[in-house]
């Protein structure tokens, strides 16, 4: 399935593709972290968004859309991101590894486990890129 | 600017040495103006270890002056190991006291007629007794000489045996483990009898606007402190690569034969700061703070290794245990060694005996098998004393594979061991590191960083598959500009300074009012000159290479059967340069254009 960015149904889609998609499970069979995005405003986003995904062990095992930070005080991750970089990211434009060495996407949290896992997190981006139709 | 200090260590006479004008705002500092200033000295004729041989020590504009990592310094001179341009830069503390004490750089010629070191203490030199340091370890020595000298905020730079003894890749040493690691200038240092430069300052550091530069150089500062690479680098050190190195085939395993390392994590920055790191460690004014400090077994904190290191002793020789890495890593360093040199010339001993051209009677009877510990800290106390198969050994990669008739399977590039960045897996290292002006060097560009995605837009420095070929050897020669001006400035590569916040810094330090594109043009003016002086010494276009084991492909991990297209991508490469296709060397034409009409009138009489 695949849904335009940003939206609910994008999520849940996304949170679909993780778990139904094999090679992601292999690759992501050891992770263990959740994820809370800060996606800042900018062209078509008016205001801050958020959304925060739960993955462990190559499966996605919650998401939600427009989370509180609060609900969810300390990721394994946080991700900050203005709106034209993360959709780049998502259409494919930009690359996630540059977004992150140009500091694009702004990561907050352990860097080593980061390091270890790039491989995982490169293919979770592939499984975003699949699961966006197009964007807001 | 401030002058040099030129010093002759022969006649004992001093002389301050003031920069024209016209070359300091051609060549800024550092690497670029010391290539400048060296040009008419450095000829083919000369012997590295001849008395006549410079050896300057260099700073930048910026140096001392709390910038984004503008701790630095370079040394440069003639390499013993190629017999080429050489600079080697070195962070820690030391530039910044040069400055201070009232010099931009020293320039040594001549050779003691003892061993010595010297004092430069406020403007004024002076030549002590160091009979009594030779033979100590460049750890020992700092210690010795800043308890003899005893001038609180002195810093020291040293040689340790490996220097005395002309080992062809050994260092010098700064602030405990800083170091110039490449080229063997440690070397040239011994050969002049000089075992420690100290010095000490009290000076302002001269900035031309400091009003406007303060603010400049705090923005600059903070942001590089909120620099996702930063973090990385301050979290897991510069081997916290290693990781994502090992998964692209960019790290460089069992001497280059194998694609993957599967016990990658256990030598990984990540293992080191979860395990045995006691702290960090940062040059003069960097708010990134790579370097580590760890524990092991006996309690003593010491120096932990970076990516270089953890590779050269890790999976280039199949070992996975990292207190042994940090240890053998220790142990270069007060030899005064290059890791990279001297892991990668082991590696070769290593594969020459496992194929059965060196044998027990070559080894002093060592068994060299992969991953042997004992027997690889052997082998460096061998090279460091230059004693049985260290004395081969002590002479580099190249030199110690013809001894053997095996010269094609030393994996270096016109005398320097190729750093651990394989061109297999991030392919626009290939063109680094055959067009270096070094040799196989990585810090003239370290172009695996633009494979990763660290690009600079604003530059014209873009993305490419990183096994790419000929479509990226202008963005390689951008990027080689771009690190060229770093080297001039004396900062460090692991900055990641906005290029247009870069330029600010130039014009408020040194009183210019230049473009991007001015900055850039900087950079290619300083990297035509060092190739006209390898021209000079007898470099041509067949010195642009890759050695054979580069060029084979891998049957697994990340560069599995690729190899980079060479010829194309130098082809192309030479166009962009504007370099002469028969000669190797730079058109008339570029020269002229980049305002080096004197090395034009020597290079095209």
């Amino acid at each position: 399935m695949t849904a335009v960015f940003p939206s609910p149904e994008w999520l849940e889609g996304l949170k679909d593709k993780l778990n139904a998609d094999e090679r992601y499970r292999e690759i992501a069979k050891n992770w263990e972290g959740d994820l809370f995005f800060f996606i800042e405003p900018e062209g078509n986003l008016k205001e801050q968004l958020t959304f925060y995904l739960d993955l462990w062990h190559g499966t996605c095992r919650g998401a939600e859309f427009s989370a509180d930070p609060l609900k969810y005080p300390k990721p394994v991750f946080t991700l900050r991101a203005r709106y034209n970089d993360i959709t780049a990211v998502l259409l494919g434009k930009l690359n996630p590894m540059s977004a992150m060495m140009t500091s694009k996407l702004k990561v907050s949290g352990s860097m080593g486990y980061m390091m270890r896992n790039v491989p995982t997190v490169l293919d979770f981006v592939r499984c975003a890129n699949e699961v966006t139709k197009e964007i807001v | 600017m401030q002058p040099i200090l030129k010093f002759n260590l022969s006649t004992g006479n001093s002389e301050e040495y003031r920069i024209p004008e016209t070359w300091e705002k051609q060549f800024l500092g550092g690497a670029s103006l010391a290539a400048r200033l060296l040009y008419d000295s450095l000829t083919p004729s000369l012997d590295p270890f001849a008395p006549e041989a410079p050896l300057l020590f260099m700073t930048g504009p910026l140096t001392g002056t709390s910038g984004p990592t503008t701790g630095r310094f370079v040394i440069c001179g003639l390499s013993p190991a190629t017999g080429l341009w050489s600079e080697s830069h070195i962070g820690g503390f030391w530039g910044p006291e040069l400055r201070s004490a009232g010099y931009d750089g020293l320039w040594l010629t001549g050779k003691a007629d003892r061993p010595v070191y010297l004092w430069i203490n406020e403007g004024k030199i002076e030549v002590r007794e160091a009979g009594h340091l030779m033979g100590k370890d460049t750890y020992e020595t700092q210690d010795l000489v800043k308890a003899e000298v005893g001038v609180k905020g002195m810093r020291v730079c040293v040689i340790g045996p490996a220097g005395e003894k002309q080992v062809l890749y050994a260092s010098i040493l700064s602030d405990h483990g800083r170091l110039a690691g490449r080229t063997g200038l440690g070397a040239v240092m011994g050969s002049k009898n000089v075992k420690a430069v100290a010095v000490h300052g009290t000076n302002k550091i001269p900035v031309f606007d400091l009003t406007a530069y303060m603010p400049l150089r705090s923005e600059a500062n903070r942001t590089l402190k909120q620099d996702n690479e930063a973090h990385i680098l301050h979290e897991l050190g510069s081997a916290g690569a290693a990781n994502y190195a090992e998964y692209l085939g960019q790290m460089p395993v069992k001497y280059y034969s194998q694609g993957a390392f599967p016990e990658v994590d256990k030598v990984s920055g990540s293992m080191m700061t979860e395990s045995i790191l006691a702290g960090t460690s940062a040059c003069q004014g960097c708010v990134i703070a790579c370097g580590r400090v760890v524990k092991l077994e006996d309690g003593n904190k010491r120096k932990g290794p970076e990516y270089e290191t953890t590779v050269a002793f890790g999976a280039n020789l199949l070992n996975s245990d990292l207190s042994a890495v940090v240890r053998l890593g220790e142990l270069c360093d007060r030899y005064g060694m290059d890791t990279i040199s001297a892991g990668n010339t082991l590696g070769l001993a290593f594969t020459l005996f496992e194929q059965g051209v060196l044998t027990r009677s070559d080894t002093d009877g060592l068994d060299l098998a992969w991953g042997d510990v004992a027997v690889i800290e052997q082998l460096l106390h061998k090279i460091g004393r230059r004693e049985g198969i260290g004395d081969l050994l002590a002479l580099g990669s190249r030199r110690f594979g013809a001894h053997f008739k095996s010269e094609e399977k030393a994996v270096q590039v016109n005398g320097l061991e190729v750093a651990y960045h394989d061109p297999r897996g991030v392919s626009g290292m290939a063109l680094s590191y055959a067009t270096s002006p070094r040799g196989a060097c990585h810090n003239q560009s370290d172009y695996f960083f633009v494979e990763w995605g660290h690009i600079f837009p604003d530059l014209g420095i873009d993305f490419y598959e990183r096994q790419g070929g000929a479509e990226k050897a202008a963005n390689v020669a951008r990027h080689q500009d771009w690190r060229t001006v770093f080297n001039a400035l004396t900062m460090c590569i692991f900055a990641n300074v906005d290029p247009a916040m870069q330029v600010k810094l130039i014009n408020t330090a040194c009183g210019l009012d230049w473009s991007l594109e001015d900055m850039m043009q900087a950079g290619e003016r300083a990297w035509n000159l060092k190739r006209a002086i390898n021209n000079r010494l007898g470099l041509t276009r067949a010195n642009d290479k890759l050695p054979k084991a580069l060029l084979e492909p891998l049957p697994d991990g990340g560069s599995a059967g690729f190899i980079p297209d060479l010829p194309a991508m130098l082809d192309a490469y030479y166009t962009v340069r504007g370099w002469d296709p028969e000669s190797g060397r730079p058109t008339k034409e570029r020269l002229l254009a980049l305002g080096l009409d004197d090395i034009a009138a020597d290079l095209w009489p």
